[in-house]
């Protein structure tokens, strides 16, 4: 599985696709943060929002970098369960990467206000870090669902991805009546500026949880029926 | 001593998708521990399909697949050269996924890269081999840890001389330590491999032909069969036949005013009628045979192709329009049956050779002409006139 791992992220990076969305990362993230000097668990909600789309756009390049022949070569030398097993533990490491990298641009850039008591800057960098994982795996589910190994033509993979993240931004609206339809970015984004109560946290970890794991067994059956 | 299947399908339905045509239908077949086979036909007709259902990248839409081996090697007819990742590290990675570490892996890596000649090219990019060395690091791959099951996708097509050459040697290596081996052809290279089984795929339809070529034509002798081919169709004939694993002995003209004499009763007379070991019908015009023109394609003895839901059908020796030879000369081309009294149509296309089915329209003048051939097989697919 290691060795699969490795093979993957070797050839999204030494093919130069994981600076795309890097690059694309680091510009919103500036952009976005710039001189803001917002409180932490605000800004944090914020970049979460904005790398969701990153996060899945990268998930589908770095699942694409792989030429067709060649996935089916690993499953026919490790099986087609590993196979899918090892690209998306290499897209979520990958996403896993940024999470840092998003969780230190707002400081760097002077998009946090420093805060009065030391207290704050470790339950803001929690918080922050809650909503940037709860993110990610759902990005990875809906990149993988855009990927060319689970649909028969490049252009629905790039409109599965538009749509979906279209689609958590208008279901994750708070005056959505459906906003289970959708991974609760928004909404996580929401209860980080106003500070998460269990019960929240609870309830938005469960629905991130169970989104992604209905669009990731929904990649599992598409891949299936594709070799 | 019957062995039990190292891979079995089990009434095997496919297509590509929902309301699609049927790829293949209603397969079944099964490959046995040191056993191989050749998988014939047109190109497009289902080979890699079949072999990749096989190999398990490809799931059935109906049917089963049992008893697939642990460990299957699978070169594809084209390997995935478009990667940033050079020879040695590609290799080493597949080995590593395989389940090899450490000393094993380095030492089996570095062997198949001497072994092939890949050696030079141990720090180049995948990307930038040439197509005929990226090739030889598909078969590495699938030789790195030794298969149960070996499956090679026109391998015949891609690689240079020498690995070609080598194929033989390594698909024996691999019946040898009780593995099976599965190969598609349609270049009709059978002959690199004697004692192959021979599956034939035509629409769909899968039929083996049992026993192998070798045995059968040494248990049964060959037979010639005549057919009568539209001119404008001899080319696609002689290729199905070939791609069939018949042998095409020779393709001649047929003088057009003969069409009306006495030649062409006799030639309608031996298609009906058993010849066996006649020499003289060979050189009957088709008469009333609509196409203008006549042909003969070998046969070998009497086992039936396995397979009734072929479209191939069986020509027994001494059946009708089939006659005996000596299984020698017809492979070398000199049946010692051919009809002499019809002009030659350029001559015999490699007479008795599965060559290539380019080799047939080299040889092949406008106007009337016939196909002569000899199928070692136990079953012959015989549409001329089809």
């Amino acid at each position: 599985m290691i060795s699969m791992i490795r093979m993957r992220l070797g050839g999204f990076v030494w093919t130069a696709r994981a600076v795309p969305p890097l690059a694309a990362g680091l510009v919103a993230l500036v952009v976005l943060h710039g001189r803001a000097g917002a409180e932490a668990t605000e800004a944090y909600g914020v970049s979460a929002v904005v790398l969701f789309p990153i996060l899945a756009w990268q998930t589908k390049l770095l699942l694409d970098t792989e030429p067709d022949t060649q996935r089916r070569l690993v499953v026919v030398a490790a099986g087609r369960r590993a196979e899918f097993v090892g690209g998306l533990l290499a897209a979520g490491l990958v996403g896993l990467a940024l999470v840092p990298v998003a969780l230190a641009v707002p400081w760097l850039v002077g998009g946090v206000a420093v805060p009065d008591r030391p207290g704050e800057v470790g339950t803001g960098l929690a918080i922050g870090l809650w909503a940037h994982l709860l993110a990610l795996p759902a990005a990875v589910g809906l990149g993988a669902l855009a990927s060319r190994a689970a649909v028969t033509r490049p252009l629905y993979g790039v409109m599965i991805l538009i749509c979906g993240v279209a689609g958590t931004f208008v279901f994750g609206l708070e005056e959505s009546v459906v906003p289970w339809l959708a991974p609760p970015v928004l909404a996580v984004a929401r209860a980080s500026t106003a500070g998460p109560t269990g019960t929240e946290f609870a309830l938005l970890t469960g629905h991130a949880l169970l989104w992604s794991a209905l669009v990731i067994a929904g990649y599992v059956g598409l891949r299936q029926r594709r070799a | 001593m019957w062995q039990s299947p190292l891979v079995r399908l089990d009434r095997v339905w496919l297509r590509y998708r929902y309301r699609g045509p049927w790829i293949l239908r209603d397969v079944e077949l099964e490959l046995g521990p040191g056993r191989s086979a050749v998988v014939l036909g047109h190109e497009g007709v289902g080979k890699s399909t079949l072999l990749q259902l096989v190999a398990g990248v490809l799931r059935p839409t109906r049917g089963t697949v049992r008893d697939r081996p642990a460990t299957i090697g699978w070169v594809p007819e084209r390997f995935p050269a478009d990667q940033p990742h050079t020879v040695h590290r590609y290799l080493t990675a597949m080995g590593s996924i395989r389940g090899l570490s450490g000393s094993d892996l380095v030492a089996t890596v570095d062997d198949w890269m001497e072994r092939l000649d890949l050696e030079p090219y141990r720090d180049v990019r995948l990307s930038a081999l040439p197509r005929e060395t990226a090739q030889k690091v598909g078969l590495a791959q699938a030789l790195l840890q030794p298969p149960d099951l070996l499956i090679l996708d026109e391998p015949w097509e891609g690689f240079d001389e020498a690995t070609r050459e080598l194929i033989p040697e390594l698909i024996e290596e691999v019946r040898e330590d009780g593995g099976a081996v599965l190969v598609s052809d349609h270049r009709g290279e059978t002959d690199r491999l004697p004692d192959a089984e021979q599956w034939t795929i035509a629409d769909g339809l899968v039929s083996v032909v049992f026993p192998t070529a070798a045995e059968g034509a040494e248990a049964e002798g060959v037979s010639v069969i005549e057919l009568a081919v539209p001119t404008f169709r001899v080319a696609g004939v002689v290729a199905d036949l070939r791609a069939a694993g018949h042998q095409v002995l020779r393709v001649r003209s047929v003088d057009p005013s003969a069409e009306t004499t006495g030649p062409a009763a006799e030639a309608v007379e031996t298609e009906e009628t058993p010849t066996v070991g006649s020499a003289d019908a060979a050189a009957g015009a088709p008469g009333e045979v609509p196409a203008g023109t006549t042909g003969r394609a070998a046969a070998a003895g009497s086992a039936p192709a396995v397979g009734a839901t072929s479209p191939t059908h069986a020509v027994p020796a001494g059946s009708a329009g089939a006659r005996g030879v000596d299984p020698g000369a017809a492979g070398s081309g000199a049946p010692g049956t051919a009809g002499e009294s019809a002009p030659r149509a350029g001559g015999p296309a490699r007479a008795g050779t599965p060559a290539g089915p380019t080799g047939a329209d080299a040889t092949t003048p406008p106007g009337p002409s016939s196909v002569t051939g000899a199928a070692p097989g136990a079953g012959v697919a015989s549409r001329a006139g089809g």
